[in-house]
């Protein structure tokens, strides 16, 4: 039930902001690894397998530092090396952005909405994903 | 020996021990080091009255972890120790392992024949340009499974990375992409070889070997 309904959320956001692709990383049971829970607009299921690097990638950076993170055209300007952005490369992302998503005050999950054509997130459109996150906090996590 | 090859024996060869070097010096030196900060917070943590202070320092201890975590794997990346222990089977085994969970893509490995053992350089060649292989397929081929296949024959070994992605045109590929050049020079270096068949629609083979 709550799975469809984040479903449904993600879809929505596809939508909303607009963008093509969309999923949520999330760290359930607490303590374990991070990892793509729920998605949609996905090309294939390769997120399903994926298991978020600490402190790697995009995803594995809000994790680290708790702050979101925009990129405006994938490969170019990013920290490290392409190899390390799996999920870019799995969805064939060129502009994504990702926000922590928080339980008690600390990121344990990741909102990343992304597109296939280079075109950066507007200030707006970042502000919407944001919005989004925080009813997505109440959902995400209700059966921890 | 012609003086390009040995100079690019001299400069491959300072690279892999500056790489060893410094994954020995992650797993060993910083990755112990942060293991003893660790259990020293386990330890605070445990005598804590303050439920706040006790959350507290349990969110460092997890981050601590998740840290001490992907320092391991890093080292893992950069110079496999079971590379040297148990031959390249097993540290590709183990890459592989890794890859999929990193990468999404599903693997499989297959070994057949009796495993010779390897002199420390072949394994390192051997298993740079399986991983610099698994890095294009991540990047480039659309990929959603890899088989990998080791034959040890009477006189060579012989190791098949057969994607099912989109495939290649091999001449544009191989004037875009250095990799794979690289790839094919680094089996050389060894004395090895290094066959790469794609077709637009059915996907890549790579074809590597080595005589012992």
């Amino acid at each position: 039930m709550e799975n469809q309904m984040i479903l449904q959320m993600l879809h929505d956001l596809l939508v909303d902001v607009p963008c093509e692709f969309g999923a949520i990383a999330i760290q359930i049971p607490k303590g374990s690894d991070v990892k793509w829970k729920h998605a949609a607009g996905n090309l294939n299921d390769k997120y399903k397998r994926i298991t978020l690097r600490y402190g790697k990638g995009i995803a594995g950076r809000v994790i680290s530092t708790g702050t979101p993170i925009h990129l405006d055209r994938f490969p170019d300007n990013i920290i490290g090396r392409d190899l390390e952005y799996p999920i870019m490369l799995a969805e064939k992302l060129i502009s994504a952005y990702a926000v922590p998503i928080l339980l008690n005050g600390s990121a344990k999950g990741v909102l990343l909405v992304g597109r296939r054509v280079k075109k950066p997130f507007q200030l707006h459109e970042q502000k919407a994903v944001r919005d989004y996150t925080t009813k997505l906090e109440k959902v995400v996590f209700s059966h921890d | 020996m012609e003086k390009d090859t040995v100079i690019s024996h001299y400069i491959i060869d300072s690279q892999e021990d500056e790489i060893k070097r410094i994954s020995n010096e992650l797993h060993e030196g910083v990755g112990q080091t942060l293991y003893s900060v660790f259990t020293g917070l386990e330890y605070l943590e445990g005598s804590m009255q303050e439920p706040a202070m006790k959350s507290y320092t349990a969110e460092i201890r997890e981050q601590l972890s998740k840290t001490i975590q992907e320092i391991r794997l890093l080292s893992l990346e950069l110079h496999p120790p079971s590379l040297a222990s148990s031959g390249i089977t097993a540290a590709l085994k183990s890459y592989l392992k890794l890859y999929t969970s990193t990468y999404g893509i599903i693997t499989e490995l297959t070994s057949a024949g009796n495993e010779r053992r390897l002199l420390e350089k072949q394994n390192i060649m051997l298993y740079r340009v399986c991983q610099e292989a698994l890095g294009n397929i991540a990047k480039y081929a659309d990929a959603n499974l890899v088989h990998m296949k080791l034959n040890w024959e009477a006189e060579k070994v012989i190791i098949e990375i057969k994607d099912f992605g989109k495939g290649f045109d091999i001449h544009t590929g191989l004037a875009k992409r250095s990799g794979l050049a690289a790839m094919c020079e680094r089996m050389e270096l060894i004395g090895g070889t290094c066959l790469i068949t794609s077709a637009i629609g059915n996907g890549t083979l790579i074809t590597l070997s080595l005589p012992y």
